[in-house]
């Protein structure tokens, strides 16, 4: 096994390890879980519902698709994935949360159900409410300028350039106030001096293309969502916000080499069940999901999304860390950006 | 010559291949009917298909999903003309006159009208889709922007008060209560929470088409059965007539205006063909000498709702395929079939995958003009389910539309909407409102805040910057030159 690079951060979810595809595939991290496990008492009689609290096209659909057919391949088993989008993830939260503990329900969430505990703490918490199956994916975000852009060139260059045209240069974000996107751009342009004004986008198409098309200086993204744009060329990353670049990346500054000393928010998807669901399902479950990480059809997605650039794999314990970290660094972050925190 | 060469060895490609045969008409078929039933759409099949075409070439992958767009956009305006009934958002304003034609015994004459002018405006988007792809897809995103977007969803809207109300005045209330449904949910800036109640389900906002559903099939059921109480009732009178080619010619400007206002509106990422089939309807109703006639049973709105809304088919390939830029949801589930095959949509495939790329256009010209065929003989048979007694046919209506209305998203509160807003609908018809103006400000009022807002930040919060941006600055104009005519209309009406 060929250990290409540690990410070491005081950051909880920089404690990662940066491990290249092909070594996620040979060696992957569920390969000691068994091959087969009965299901408790005949148990699943029937296929699964996944809730899946976003459209089909976007991220969380397709690693819904990804992982419900990777489950399906080892186990037998069908998933019915039930999209229920709206109110940024709150309408899929609620449904999930009214369907019955019988383990034949789960749920497919990002980080933003935990910063949204975060802000109001009447919201779910999914480290204690919910039993997390596995976490499937963990990336981080970068920023992007068009390739043939001539009035910057690199990070340097485009802070000189921001600065100069006095809070009149404008970068593509998602719209939600205190989303990890909304986050991270504030502690940048904090420890810049930047002013830079946000366009709020919600989908992703629109979003590249304003800036594609010139509409925008620049764009905060995850690298998975704009891989085409990379591969063809359109479109180059400018800034990794990690504490240091992965391989694919070696050549964009990390935020270590831009001299920005905060900890990044990451952004993950996982997978849920309820926490009152019976106990020996809930084991059968964590088995399946986490067993289907490794599956070579989930592999080659996330390898095709750029998912494998840091290791994307947390069993139950890992994602409850994870989360739980998450989410009081979340709070952190809302009370010093003066937001209210119930 | 050489896109006509290229064109040829598409089309050979097709047809050489046994199965390729087989999943164009399969597509061909499934995207018709899956669009004719509401809430059931193209998406849901396309849904259905995705995982599958994992099993498929590239080539027959993405060949299935754009035959389906082409002719599931085509196949809800057979449910919306015959039982008011839109099988898709986009076929909404195929309903406004479409339906009123079937009450008027012109059911042949509509639905004929939308085989015709679906295929033609698909076709020809198909045509130009091929010619120049990629310099329409930069030119596309450089000159518009959120502030031309919203410019133009203003120039929509100021002449919407014309459709379907008694008076001005009544139209632009409409409008307004549409406008007023649309800021239901999460505000598209802050994600501040609007009109809730406490409710989490209504974070998501009102969706367009259970109240597109209650609006138009519901308050329809309402009408028709008080008529039925009444004595009035009238069953609409079965005709199978299509218009004649000379009809069709007599509306080429019609046409030709549609088939560029859909085109426009389906390269722009994002927007797609509902804009297509509003706008087009929209521009009938501006240019049209009597807009009064409009709502009552027109042809020209048929024709300009249906050419506009396929044309905006293979428009919206070009964003996707030179740019990788899906514009809908449809368009966004081809990119999953791309990347199933390892490969994603953009200036690449042109390098990489011609041979993919001139197999799609081939089928999708192909796909515009079998809804001519395949259209002309569903017709003449769906055509008689006119025939079923209303007292059979309107629970089955009722039933279709809460389907449909709870498949969109299984929600049981979009079946409630549904039938809030086919009772809102049945009162406001009687008072001279316009469920169409409400609809249209529902879908035109969610694009255009969101554009407004994005607009605004892009200008830096300063009004003054739409005169900066010619285009955003003529629409702007434009719109209001037209909303000042038609106060100027009311007024001197009145006098």
């Amino acid at each position: 096994m060929k250990l290409k690079k540690y990410l070491a951060s005081s950051g909880m979810v920089m404690a990662t390890m940066a491990l290249s595809a092909n070594i996620a595939f040979a060696a992957c991290a569920t390969d000691s879980l068994p091959a087969s496990v009965e299901g408790p008492g005949g148990y699943p009689e029937r296929a699964l519902t996944m809730i899946v609290p976003y459209g089909p096209a976007g991220g969380s659909g397709q690693v819904a698709q990804a992982m419900a057919e990777a489950v399906s391949e080892h186990t037998g088993v069908s998933i019915n994935r039930d999209h229920k989008p709206g109110g940024s993830g709150t309408v899929g939260m609620t449904a999930f949360m009214a369907t019955p503990a019988d383990g034949y329900t789960v749920l497919e969430h990002i980080d933003d159900a935990s910063s949204a505990h975060a802000l109001d703490s009447s919201r779910p918490n999914p480290a204690e409410d919910l039993i997390p199956l596995v976490t499937s994916q963990i990336t981080f975000s970068q920023i992007y300028i068009r390739t043939e852009e001539d009035r910057f060139t690199d990070w340097p260059t485009f802070v000189e350039w921001v600065k100069a045209q006095g809070g009149k240069a404008t970068i593509a974000n998602v719209s939600k106030e205190g989303s990890m996107e909304r986050v991270m751009m504030r502690f940048i342009t904090d420890a810049t001096g930047m002013e830079i004004q946000q366009i709020s986008f919600d989908k992703g198409a629109p979003r590249y293309g304003a800036l594609a098309g010139g509409q925008v200086d620049a764009l905060f993204e995850q690298p998975g969502d704009v891989r085409s744009f990379l591969d063809a060329g359109t479109f180059k990353p400018i800034l990794t916000m990690l504490k240091e670049s992965p391989e694919a990346f070696a050549d964009v500054p990390s935020l270590t080499d831009a001299g920005l000393d905060f900890d990044p928010l990451l952004r993950f998807r996982g997978f849920y069940v309820h926490k009152d669901a019976p106990a020996d399902r809930v084991e059968w479950l964590q088995w399946a999901f986490q067993k289907a990480y490794c599956e070579p059809s989930y592999q080659k997605y996330n390898e095709s999304k750029y998912m494998t650039l840091i290791e994307s794999y947390r069993d139950t314990a890992g994602s409850q860390e994870l989360i739980t970290n998450t989410i009081g660094q979340y709070r952190e972050v809302y009370k010093q950006m003066g937001l209210e925190v119930k | 010559m050489e896109t006509f060469n290229n064109f040829l060895g598409g089309t050979i490609t097709l047809f050489s291949d046994p199965l390729g045969i087989v999943i164009f008409f399969g597509g061909v078929i499934g995207g018709m009917l899956f669009g004719a039933i509401p809430g059931v759409s193209m998406l849901t099949l396309a849904a259905i298909l995705l995982p599958f075409t994992a099993h498929l070439s590239p080539e027959h992958g993405i060949m299935l999903f754009s035959v389906i767009y082409c002719t599931g956009v085509y196949g809800g305006a057979i449910t919306a003309i015959l039982f008011n009934i839109p099988g898709a958002p986009e076929n909404a304003p195929t309903a406004f006159d479409g339906y009123p034609m079937t009450k008027n015994g012109q059911a042949g004459r509509a639905v004929g009208a939308a085989v015709m002018c679906s295929a033609l405006g698909g076709t020809i988007s198909a045509v130009i889709m091929m010619i120049a792809t990629a310099p329409i897809a930069n030119w596309a995103i450089s000159a518009f922007g959120p502030p031309e977007i919203f410019a133009l969803v203003f120039f929509g809207l100021a002449v919407a008060s014309s459709v379907g109300a008694k008076t001005f005045w009544k139209g632009w209330l409409s409008i307004l209560i549409g406008l007023l449904i649309a800021v239901v949910g999460l505000d598209p800036v802050g994600g501040i929470k609007r009109w809730d109640f406490g409710m989490p389900y209504l974070l998501a906002g009102i969706h367009f088409i259970p109240t597109i559903l209650g609006f138009f099939a519901v308050t329809e059921i309402f009408v028709q059965a008080e008529n039925k109480v009444r004595g009035s009732y009238q069953a609409p009178k079965l005709s199978v007539d299509f218009p004649s080619l000379a009809e069709l010619v007599a509306h080429k400007v019609a046409v030709v205006r549609s088939i560029v206002i859909g085109f426009f509106c389906g390269i722009l990422p994002g927007i797609g063909a509902t804009l297509a089939a509003f706008m087009g309807y929209n521009e009938a109703v501006r240019w049209s000498k009597d807009k009064s006639e409009f709502g009552k049973g027109k042809l020209e709105g048929v024709i300009s709702s249906e050419t506009a809304n396929n044309a905006a088919t293979g428009a919206a390939m070009i964003p996707l395929l030179a740019l990788g830029l899906p514009g809908g949801a449809l368009t966004a589930m081809m990119v999953g079939v791309f990347q199933m095959h390892d490969m994603e949509p953009g200036p690449l495939v042109f390098l990489n995958s011609a041979d993919l790329v001139w197999v799609v256009f081939a089928a999708m010209f192909f796909a515009n003009l079998s809804i001519l065929f395949v259209g002309y003989m569903e017709t003449k048979t769906i055509i008689n389910l006119l025939r079923i007694p209303f007292q059979f046919l309107a629970p089955m209506i009722l039933c279709l539309a809460t389907v449909g209305a709870y498949a969109v998203r299984g929600l049981a509160i979009d079946v409630i909407v549904m039938f809030v807003a086919g009772a809102i609908g049945f009162f406001l018809r009687r008072s001279g409102y316009s469920v169409a103006g409400i609809v249209l400000g529902l879908i035109l009022g969610r694009i255009g805040e969101q554009t407004f807002a994005q607009a605004m930040q892009m200008l830096h919060f300063e009004w003054s910057g739409f005169a900066g941006r010619p285009i955003a600055a003529g629409l702007l104009i434009a719109g209001v030159l037209t909303l000042a005519g038609s106060i100027y209309g009311a007024f001197f009406k009145k006098q």
